[in-house]
């Protein structure tokens, strides 16, 4: 078993949120656009 | 056969019987490149099972071991064969949830390869459990193991092989010639359904959260918290792959059994099933990356193991995507199939990577695993047996083809 380690989930949030909205931005217009 | 026979009616326990023996005669040509392949590495696998279940795990039977407890069988029989099967509870919630009646020509040949598939996927477990004789322990009581994840996963599958039995059942009838079992059957369809897409969402996911113990045995690039997400929704796309791949297959081998209507929409049912594809590998792509990132392992990407893991993720997920996306746009069906059989190449690599090729990748290529040819030749059999037993029932059941008149009515 590891011992005890501190994980800071907060360090990368940033990125994480960015990479969230450019999926939420994309996904509508990419199934619209396998759509036409 | 009689005139009772003829119409298609059973009405007697004589009548069953003269039906099945009439069944059980071979169809089509004996001697195919498949069968002279499958039908000695079938008699050859039952054989080693045998001396399998007699002699234990132990070598020569399998390279399993304390280090790697889990391997082939574990690892392709039942992670990626039960991914694979997934096509039947995303097909059924697509034509009797959301009411896409345009897959429903596909539906039947679907939902018997899922049955089957978690049928043999369920004897690969037994195989691989060390006293195998214990194998009905979660059921029955003697010790239950609520404990493990195993006990999720022996009553998923239990259940979700019911309900596919049940959901399948109509076309059993209709074989049958029995009428009212082929009403009543067809009345339990969409209960069926709907357990067995409630019950895919937990199995699907409880086989990744099999592997959640094993942190720091597996590499920090593949070990997540989220694990089981991303089994589940790597089993929509993996499921549909198997069923464009199964397809056209299926649509070659059983050409004169599909009538015209089914040929001219089987083009858009592709396109379509590409699409769903498409979508949810690009999910599945970012997923991955939020993953990666949150995990903090960049310098982890300058390795082996991190040229393998872009490897997968770029040539796995990433190309197959864009190919589904080609596919879909120019209605091109090569694209779409070589989309398909390169994302389940890669199911079969990142089930694999949890199991034996990512688990202690910290030692040396000498201690790993690799599979002993009986474990391959099992594995083969399994596999081949199963396309016997599909390709049997398509030939006699009407999966393929449209139910009789009086089916169609009702």
């Amino acid at each position: 078993m590891e011992g005890f380690t501190y994980v800071d989930i907060f360090a990368t949030k940033g990125i994480e949120y960015l990479v969230i909205i450019l999926f939420l931005l994309l996904i509508i217009p990419f199934w619209k656009f396998l759509s036409k | 056969m009689n005139g009772k026979m003829a119409k298609g009616e059973i009405e007697s326990f004589g009548d069953f019987v003269t039906f099945i023996i009439t069944e059980l005669k071979p169809k089509g040509r004996g001697f195919t490149v498949f069968n002279v392949i499958s039908a000695p590495t079938i008699l050859l696998g039952v054989i080693l099972i045998v001396y399998r279940l007699a002699k234990g795990l132990g070598y020569p039977v399998t390279n399993l071991s304390q280090e790697f407890p889990w391997g082939i069988w574990i690892g392709f029989d039942v992670m990626t064969g039960v991914a694979f099967a997934g096509g039947a509870y995303v097909l059924t919630f697509v034509v009797y949830i959301l009411g896409l009646k345009k897959y429903h020509p596909i539906i039947r040949a679907t939902v018997l390869n899922g049955f089957l598939a978690y049928v043999f996927y369920a004897g690969a477990i037994l195989l691989d459990c060390g006293r195998w004789w214990n194998i009905a322990n979660p059921i029955i009581g003697n010790k239950f193991g609520v404990n493990s994840v195993l006990f999720l996963v022996v009553w998923h599958f239990m259940l979700y092989t019911l309900a596919e039995l049940v959901e399948f059942s109509p076309a059993i009838a209709e074989w049958l010639g029995l009428k009212r079992l082929r009403k009543i059957l067809g009345s339990l369809t969409l209960g069926a359904v709907i357990f067995g897409i409630t019950l895919s969402t937990l199995h699907q996911s409880g086989l990744g959260a099999l592997v959640m113990m094993a942190k720091g045995k597996i590499h920090p690039l593949w070990y997540t918290e989220f694990i089981p997400v991303l089994f589940l929704i790597s089993s929509i796309f993996a499921g549909l792959s198997m069923v464009i791949f199964e397809g056209t297959i299926s649509h070659r081998v059983f050409s004169r059994q599909i009538d015209e209507d089914h040929h001219r929409s089987y083009n858009d049912i592709l396109v379509g099933l590409g699409k769903i594809c498409a979508v949810t590998m690009f999910g599945y792509f970012f997923l991955k990356v939020l993953i990666f990132i949150h995990g903090k392992h960049w310098s982890l990407l300058n390795t082996p193991m991190g040229y393998w893991y872009v490897f997968e993720l770029i040539g796995f997920i990433l190309i197959p995507c864009v190919l589904f996306v080609q596919g879909v746009k120019d209605r091109n069906l090569i694209s779409i199939r070589v989309a398909a059989v390169i994302t389940m190449l890669g199911i079969i690599i990142n089930r694999l990577d949890y199991v034996c090729i990512a688990y202690k990748w910290y030692l040396p290529m000498s201690e790993r695993y690799f599979p002993t040819w009986i474990e391959i030749v099992i594995t083969l059999s399994i596999v081949f047996a199963e396309i016997w037993v599909f390709r049997w029932i398509v030939n006699r059941m009407p999966v393929l083809r449209k139910s009789p008149e009086w089916a169609r009515q009702e």
